[in-house]
Parts: C-alpha cells; structure tokens; sequence
C-alpha cells in the first residue's frame, strides 16, 4: 500500500445519546502513517470517535474502514487497533512484561516469540530494566509508556490515543509530547490522538481535526489551522486572537470592509453587505506604527504580560473592544500600562468570521 | 539502623509520641481479643488434652479414629464445601448484576441482601421449616397445581439443609464480591478487547483474576460460617445429620464431656483456619 493511500476512513458516522447528535456526520480519512489529532472541548464527540474506530462504541450510521477492510460491524477483539487509554487501564495483576505480552498471549504466538517481542517494545519505551516490575510499582510517566508499549506490540494496524498524555504533569507531558512523536515515526504507525490540549495536538500531529458539537469544523495541517482557521470556533481553539464584531459595509473579491465600534476594518472573507461578522487577527500580526495602508485602531494598555521571547500586550480599543497584541524586543520599546498607542495590522492576515457561529 | 548512623555525641531521642499514641488507641481492643477471645481458645486447646488421669490425646484418638465420628467431620465438611460451592455459582453474576443496576432498582437489590441480615438465623431456619414441611407452602403449592399428589419429604433431607444454608449465608458471598466488581474500571475490559482478548478470553485472563480477591473473601467467609453452622443443621435436618457443631453441643450440654467437646472444637477450628489460611495465600497479589 502505498504512503498516500487512505489507511483509515469514517464515512458518515453517526451516533446520537438520547437527544444529543455526539457524532454527526463524521467523515475523516487517514493516510497510512499519519499522525492525527482529534481537538476539541470536552462533549464535542472527539472521544465517542475514537471509540467507534476501536469498536467500543457502536455508531448508529456509518462506514468504519481500515486497511481497506470494513470494519463498521466487526468486534473491537477483531479489529487490529491499538488503544492508549487516559487511565492507562494497565492490568494490575500482570507483570510490566505480562501486559505487554497479552495481546501477543491472546493471539496463540509462541512464547519464544513473544519473549522477543516484548523486549522490543519494553526497549522502544526504554522500559526492558522494569520487565519484572508490578504495575503498581511504576511512576505516572513509567505506566503511560507501558501502555505504549503493549498497544504497540501486537503491531496494530492503528494506535488510538484517549487523552492519553493528560494524567502527566506538564514538564513530563511535553517531553513525551517530542518522544511519543519521533517513536511513533520511527516505528511508521498509524496514530490518532484525541485531546483538549492545543499545544500537544500542533506538536504531535501531521494533521488536526478540530471537532465542535459533534462535527469536524476543520481538518488541516497545524500550521494552516494556525494561520487560516476556517470557522471563529477553530480560531478561538488554537491560538489566541483579537476578535472585534462589525457589521459588513461592502464586499468584493474575497475581502470586505467591516464598520466596528473601533472604526472600519478591512479583512478576507465573502459575506453580503449587511452581515454582522466577527473580524479577527492573531496577536503577533498587530504592530505599534503609523502606517495608515493597513487596519489599525488606537488605544490605552490595559496589561502588558512578559512571557519570556515575547511580550503580550492587551490595549483597551474603547467601546467594550480590546486588541490583542505580541511584540517581540525587536519591535522596539515595549510599551507600558496606561500609554496610549496605535497598532496597526496588514488585512491580508485579517479574517472575518459570521457572527452566529460564535462558540 | 539509623541511629547507629548518627553521631554519637547526640542526646537521647525523643519519646516517640506518635507511637505512643498509636499503641494507646490499639490497647483496649487488643486486651478485649486477648481476654474474650484467644483466652478461652487457650483454655479450650488446654482442655482438649486433659482427662482425670493427666495428659492425654485420648479425644483426638476418638474423634479421629472412630468411623463414626470420621463421617460427623465429613458431614460438617459437605455442608460448608457444598453451600460455599452453590452460593459461589448464584453470587457471581448476581454480584455483577447488583454492580451494573443503577438507581432504585440498586437500592432495591442491596435492600433485599442486607435486610435478612438484620433477622435472626433462628428465624430463618424456622422460615425454611414452614416452607418445606409437608404442610408447608411449597407441598401444598404442588399438589394444588397437581404437579404431585402426595407431600414429598423435603424438610430432613440434606438438600432442605443445603437450601436453607446457601439462603442464610448467601450475602457473605455477594457483598464482598459486589464490593470489587462494583470498583472494577471496565476499562480492563475494554483494553483486553483492543489487545485481541475474545469475551470469554477476557473473562478469563482478565475479570475473573481482578475479581478473586472477593471470590476468596466470600468463599472464607461463607465456608467459615456453613462449616460451623449449629441452628441450621438442628433445625433442617436434625439428627440424622450429625455434624461437628451438633456434636460439640452435645458432648457439652447432654454427655457431660468437656474434654470431647473441646477436642472437637479445635479440630472445627482447625479446619476453618486452614481454609482461611488458604485463602489469605491465594489472595496475595502475585510477585
């Protein structure tokens, strides 16, 4: 098969709890050895996903196929998925290397077999001095490897990942953020990660799919979701944003001008004259400067935070509306709380937004 | 070990107050165990080895070398053997069923097997007495459905008795096992159907090891208590049923043989420790 070819793909699925569409219409197609995450708010369906390709939850319409067999009806025992839960659910009864030989145990391998194959994947995770150990022995970090280490063994044909990272504190969880990512590539699997965490979803992943309400409002590369968010939803998500309402005043060819409290602001997008929108722009496009070519709107600091390489910079615009700004040193002084200045940002890194998707 | 790594100019330490208040809080019911308990377990053990003449392992001879009383130990062990096995296969799924039930119907069910508790083994015996007799419900129930014409012999029989055992007794079986399924995370289920485990390979490698430590819980529990059981042997089946229960009593209260008695009561002892001892190795968590 070759590396472009679709490895897994959900077509249509559904799933509804009582009243609630958990999954509407889901459609999603992975290639082999991507690397893919599924971001969103907790209840927007990115768990019940995961658990309808691992067979754990049963859609009410829709196609599952993997390694182009259709696997929509088949158990999850069947199935030839690897999954990482967020608890670990490591066996408490087994051994470190009794857990990673149980998927291989269950398949009938011989023992001299899975004594080898154990000790690859314990030494993958870097875990092969612990093999003896009870599970009740190990650290956080030591169990989320194991975990790794078993759901690899059995060499699925997808690993599944359910928050799998979030139990880790944040220094441990970043560092393997970078490690689960080069062993991953290096042992060329098929991944899908489900989190909350926008930081690890644009370090881990080839692609994200930002899933709001049951739906995927986006699927793209991390850094296009960054830089052109395709829906207010994904916008807010990922990143941080100035975000000023306005109504349209006149469009044309993929950019309109946009009355705001703040005065008029041009940015991309295609609406009718008439409809209120949301005009938004990344802290890092806004600029302390003169330049009257670009959108720009005036203010008093309201905070200035120090984050190290860069500085945000929060200036009140008036009318309830306020600009959110990242200077680096090199953009010269850094203003202070209560200067008043000027920012100004270019409308080719503007978007609007309609206004009714606000999330 | 630490203190010999501390320079030795040092003042004597402190008195240890947690210690002390640790052994203060243990005191009352360790001296309550030692006087009430291991006390007469003593004198009994003592007893046992005694007659008018001295020293003497002349009950244990009797006890253990007369046929008679060979079938009374084996009597004794049926009862508690086949009450624990029966009351193990109902409380199973019955323990996953009360786990899973949510709500009233929970309620309903734990209600249903801690009220017995709350009534006198007496008056649960005598309950399974009216029922079975051959006036009882049950006869009068089946020859009214002409399902039988005349009363079967039902009370006096050894499955009146197993009955009667396995109802009274059967909570000390469910709860403990309830007690871990209910805590069970069906996440290990879930990772052993990922990994490949088919239902009953689960089940088996997986739930059944997770669940053992109250399948062993119960199952000491419920034999300790049928093995010994006096009121529901007396009033089920009675004396064609001799067990070491019984036979304590009466060497006590009818033939005026403490030494006998005793005897029999630390080889009754002897047996439920075995199986207790048993269990609480089986139940250590693997290395």
């Amino acid at each position: 098969m070759s590396e472009s070819s679709p490895h897994l793909v959900v077509r249509g699925v559904s799933k509804r709890y009582g009243p609630t569409n958990v999954l509407d219409h889901i459609d999603l197609t992975i290639r082999r050895g991507e690397l893919v995450t599924l971001l969103g708010p907790s209840g927007c369906g990115k768990t019940t996903l995961l658990r309808a390709i691992a067979g754990l939850a049963q859609p009410d319409a829709g196609k599952v196929e993997l390694a182009g067999r259709d696997i929509t009806n088949v158990p999850p025992h069947k199935r030839n998925v690897g999954v990482v839960f967020q608890s670990y659910a490591l066996f408490p009864h087994l051994t470190v290397a009794g857990n990673v030989a149980f998927g291989l145990k269950v398949r009938g391998m011989a023992k001299r077999e899975i004594d080898t194959a154990v000790e690859r994947a314990l030494s993958l995770v870097q875990l092969g001095h612990l093999a003896s150990r009870r599970i009740s022995a190990l650290s956080g970090g030591q169990q989320q490897r194991v975990a790794l280490a078993r759901a690899i063994a059995v060499e699925p044909d997808v690993l599944l990942f359910d928050e799998a990272l979030s139990a880790l504190d944040r220094k441990l969880r970043e560092e393997m953020q970078v490690e689960l990512r080069r062993l991953l590539q290096e042992v060329k699997a098929t991944a899908i990660f489900v989190t909350h965490d926008q930081d690890e979803a644009l370090t881990m992943s080839d692609r994200v799919a930002v899933m709001n309400k049951g739906r995927i409002e986006q699927l793209a590369e991390p850094r296009e979701l960054y830089l052109r968010p395709a829906s207010l939803f994904a916008l807010n998500f990922v990143g941080l944003s100035t975000r000023i309402a306005g109504t349209v005043l006149a469009a044309d060819r993929g950019k309109v001008d946009v009355q705001t409290k703040i005065g008029r602001l041009s940015a991309l997008g295609n609406f009718q004259a008439g409809s209120p929108v949301i005009v938004a722009a990344r802290p890092e496009q806004l600029r302390i400067s003169e330049r009257g070519e670009a959108n720009s709107a005036a203010g008093r600091v309201r905070s200035v935070v120090f984050q190290g390489s860069r500085t945000l910079v929060e200036v009140d615009a008036g009318a309830g509306e306020s600009l959110l700004a990242e200077l680096s040193g090199r953009d010269g002084t850094i203003p202070r709380v209560h200067d008043e200045i000027r920012l100004s940002w270019p409308v080719t890194e503007t978007f609007a937004f309609p206004m009714e998707a606000q999330a | 070990m630490t203190e010999a790594a501390l320079p030795a100019p040092m003042a004597a330490p402190p008195v240890d107050r947690e210690r002390l208040a640790a052994i203060g809080f243990v005191l009352p019911s360790f001296l309550i165990i030692a006087g009430v308990f291991a006390l007469p377990l003593v004198l009994l053990l003592g007893v046992s080895i005694v007659d008018a003449s001295g020293l003497t392992l002349a009950h244990y001879k009797r006890l253990l070398g007369t046929p008679y009383y060979l079938w009374v130990i084996w009597n004794s062990l049926r009862l508690g053997l086949l009450t624990t096995l029966i009351a193990f296969v109902i409380s199973y799924p019955a323990a996953f069923a009360l786990a899973r039930a949510r709500g009233p119907l929970r309620s309903l069910l734990l209600a249903t097997l801690f009220l017995p508790l709350a009534a006198s083994v007496i008056v649960k015996a005598f309950a399974w007495t009216i029922l079975l007799r051959s006036d009882g419900i049950v006869n009068e129930t089946l020859i009214a459905l002409g399902v039988i014409e005349d009363p079967i012999r039902m009370i006096f029989t050894e499955s009146a008795l197993i009955v009667g055992a396995v109802n009274i007794f059967l909570p000390f079986m469910i709860l403990p096992i309830y007690a871990i399924v209910a805590q069970l995370d069906p996440r290990y289920a879930e990772a052993a159907a990922t990994l490949g485990a088919s239902p009953v390979g689960t089940f088996f490698r997986v739930i059944l090891p997770l669940t053992l430590p109250g399948i062993i819980a119960g199952v000491a529990l419920v034999f300790s208590l049928s093995v010994s059981a006096y009121v529901v042997p007396t009033l089920l089946i009675g004396e064609r049923y001799p067990t070491l229960a019984t036979t304590i009593a009466k060497a006590y209260l009818l033939a005026r043989e403490p030494g006998f008695g005793a005897a029999a009561g630390v080889v009754l002892l002897a047996i439920a420790i075995a199986v207790v001892a048993l269990s609480a190795r089986l139940s250590r968590e693997p290395k």
